[in-house]
């Protein structure tokens, strides 16, 4: 991806209150063309809000947006070339799917042939051909969906928004989407933001993904990157699972920091900090291992205890061992090396490159 | 086949506990109204029923313009009426459902007040209002605007049409503002977001999904006011009269067989009207959005 040069959408600063609360603080953003960046957040996070001033639906009290450098701050929805698939869809009640899908072009003027074609062609790509002549009302959860992102797609937007679409639906079909979605965004090729609270959906659809909470835009990139390295306690967390540990550092010699958490002795890379500096250390369970055996070598954090809870989850067991100082942490491993019992002792441990120190 | 004579006993005490309100309803309602059609078959005879069977009365009815212009007068005021009410109901509805929620409800409490108020009080403010010493002719005069009273604003078609829309506006504003307060904001949204406009967005989404509330309207405004008859014969006068008025003076002058065929006249276009509507809207008006 070309990246800086390509940015399709700039968010400067952007700040909006309501009443006495401030919904976003500060939000500054670049979107590049052709990428599905996911808005990831807890509700009341702002990310919605974010978004609905992305399509017009609210304006900012201030900060500017830039539309391929164009400044779009005061466009009304209808005169951006963005458009919004709405949590609940909000599809026409009183419209059959063709007419729904139409609305845009009809509102537009479009000649009758040239929507009845481009219908055709949107809701093929979406697979829902068949339908075009039914009630919206009378369709299913998923096909309503469809129909919701056909209804966008057809005016061919620049940057198609997504405000929690698949919320109302069930597990299962929303898993189905997920990989539909990703097709469609490929065929399309547009660039898309879609706002969800749900962390699975997000590490599943995006390419990037922006970590939101209590009205800021606390961390943007690459979901690898932001699942490795989250840049705060509140991105580790929210972001998959993992074991936090709050850690009053001692010692700092080459490049390696070393301090204490309820006893044991932990060591990380130092990541410019001081002694007697208090930090927070995230492990996620996957970087955790557990052996009967104390590992040999220098560059393992090791913890001892007993197997407390063994969680099987299919293809890989969650073991929650009760350590010598009291607390518990969680460790993942592949069911196929889950080879330890509730009560048996073991050696807790993790290469220290695999703890992320985060100082709030 | 053990099942079917436990169900067969359930259906009998079914039958049983529905069998005296049934018995009521079937005796209160379709004999009387069974008697009332037997009765305007008979040969027109002041003060007692002479059982025979004659088309006489139905024959008149539709012949004599005497009868023929009530029933239409009945139609053109109603008709008006509804239409007046949806053109003055609709946009407070609008107003209200647009307004802050809070504000909206205290408003709907002001509207409804009046319906509060005595009947034949309300009508005789409107007398004072619209009678040829009343209100309105007063200030007229007084302005030099006219020089004599109007007549045609009480005692008239002019009156019955007025006093209609003043007893039913709030009963076209709430299904109106229920049924606009209904329709989710995010269809407005979306219908902006796709590029409509405001008028765009009245016409395409909010016209056609009040079409609930004016099915709503027609049926506890329009089909019952065609029976109206308090109003026109207190100030319809002449040129106000209705239907209900006629079958009114024929059974107040024991005229029974002639007053039972005009009924049932009434009650047949009221049925067949209401059947009219369901077939133009559907039932899913009804209860859908």
């Amino acid at each position: 991806m070309a990246k800086s040069a390509d940015v399709i959408l700039r968010v400067d600063r952007v700040s909006k209150r309501f009443g006495e609360t401030w919904a976003l603080r500060d939000v500054s953003l670049d979107v590049y063309r052709g990428e599905l960046l996911v808005l990831l957040g807890p509700s009341g996070s702002g990310k919605s809000t974010l978004l609905r001033i992305i399509a017009g639906l609210e304006t900012a009290t201030s900060g500017r947006l830039y539309m391929d450098g164009v400044d779009i701050t005061d466009l009304p929805p209808y005169k951006r070339d963005t458009s919004m698939v709405f949590q609940h869809l909000a599809l026409f009640p009183h419209m059959t799917v063709y007419e729904n899908v139409a609305y845009g072009l009809k509102i537009r003027g479009v000649p009758k042939e040239e929507i009845d074609r481009r219908v055709d062609e949107v809701l093929s790509l979406v697979r829902i051909r068949e339908l075009r002549d039914r009630k919206v009302t009378k369709l299913s959860g998923g096909q309503q969906q469809r129909v919701a992102i056909a209804r966008s797609l057809i005016l061919r937007p620049k940057i198609l928004l997504l405000d929690e679409p698949l919320g109302a639906l069930d597990l299962k079909l929303r898993k189905e989407l997920h990989i539909e979605l990703k097709r469609l965004h490929e065929e399309v090729g547009n660039t898309w933001i879609f706002v969800t609270h749900d962390q699975e959906e997000a590490l599943t659809l995006a390419d990037r993904i922006g970590v939101m909470n209590e009205g800021r835009l606390i961390q943007v990139g690459e979901k690898w990157d932001v699942y490795d390295y989250p840049k705060t306690r509140f991105v580790a967390e929210f972001i998959g699972e993992t074991n936090m540990f709050t850690v009053s550092i001692d010692d700092i010699s080459g490049g390696v920091a070393t301090g204490s958490w309820k006893g044991f002795r932990v060591s990380f890379k130092d990541g410019g900090f001081r002694p007697g500096e208090t930090i927070y250390l995230s492990v996620r369970p996957e970087n955790l291992h557990i052996s009967k055996e104390p590992p040999r070598g220098e560059e393992y954090n090791v913890f001892h205890g007993v197997v407390d809870v063994e969680v099987f989850r299919g293809s890989y067991v969650i073991y929650h061992i009760r350590l010598d100082n009291g607390e518990v942490i969680r460790v993942t491993v592949l069911s196929k090396d889950a080879e330890f019992d509730p009560g048996d002792r073991v050696y807790v441990y993790w290469r220290f490159d695999k703890g992320v120190p985060l100082r709030e | 086949m053990r099942r079917p004579t436990g169900e067969s006993l359930q259906r009998l005490r079914i039958f049983l506990s529905n069998l005296p309100a049934s018995a009521y309803i079937f005796i209160m309602f379709y004999v009387s109204i069974g008697i009332l059609i037997a009765i305007s078959f008979t040969v027109p005879r002041k003060y007692i029923v002479e059982w025979s069977f004659t088309l006489e009365n139905y024959v008149r009815i539709f012949t004599d313009p005497r009868f023929l212009s009530p029933i239409l007068n009945t139609f053109l005021i109603v008709t008006v009426a509804t239409i007046l009410l949806i053109i003055v109901g609709f946009p407070i509805a609008y107003y209200l459902a647009r307004v802050n929620p809070n504000l909206g409800i205290k408003l709907i409490f002001f509207l409804i007040i009046p319906v509060e108020v005595n009947y034949l009080i309300r009508v005789y403010a409107w007398r004072n209002i619209l009678g040829e010493n009343g209100f309105l002719n007063s200030l007229l005069l007084s302005l030099g605007v006219i020089d004599k009273p109007l007549t045609f604003l009480f005692y008239s078609w002019f009156a019955v049409v007025i006093v209609l829309i003043h007893e039913w506006l709030p009963y076209v504003v709430i299904p109106f503002y229920v049924n606009l307060v209904g329709i989710p904001r995010q269809l407005y949204e979306a219908a902006m977001d796709l590029g409509a406009n405001r008028w765009q967005i009245f016409r395409s989404i909010t016209l056609p999904l009040v079409k609930p509330a004016v099915l709503t309207v027609l049926f506890i405004v329009f089909i019952p006011s065609l029976g109206e008859f308090a109003i026109p014969s207190l100030v319809g006068g002449e040129s106000g009269i209705m239907l209900g008025v006629l079958i009114d003076r024929y059974l107040s002058d024991f005229r029974l067989a002639f007053g039972a065929a005009l009924s049932f006249i009434l009650l047949l276009v009221t049925m067949g009207l209401s059947i009219l509507m369901i077939k133009i809207f559907g039932y899913e008006a009804l209860y859908q959005r």
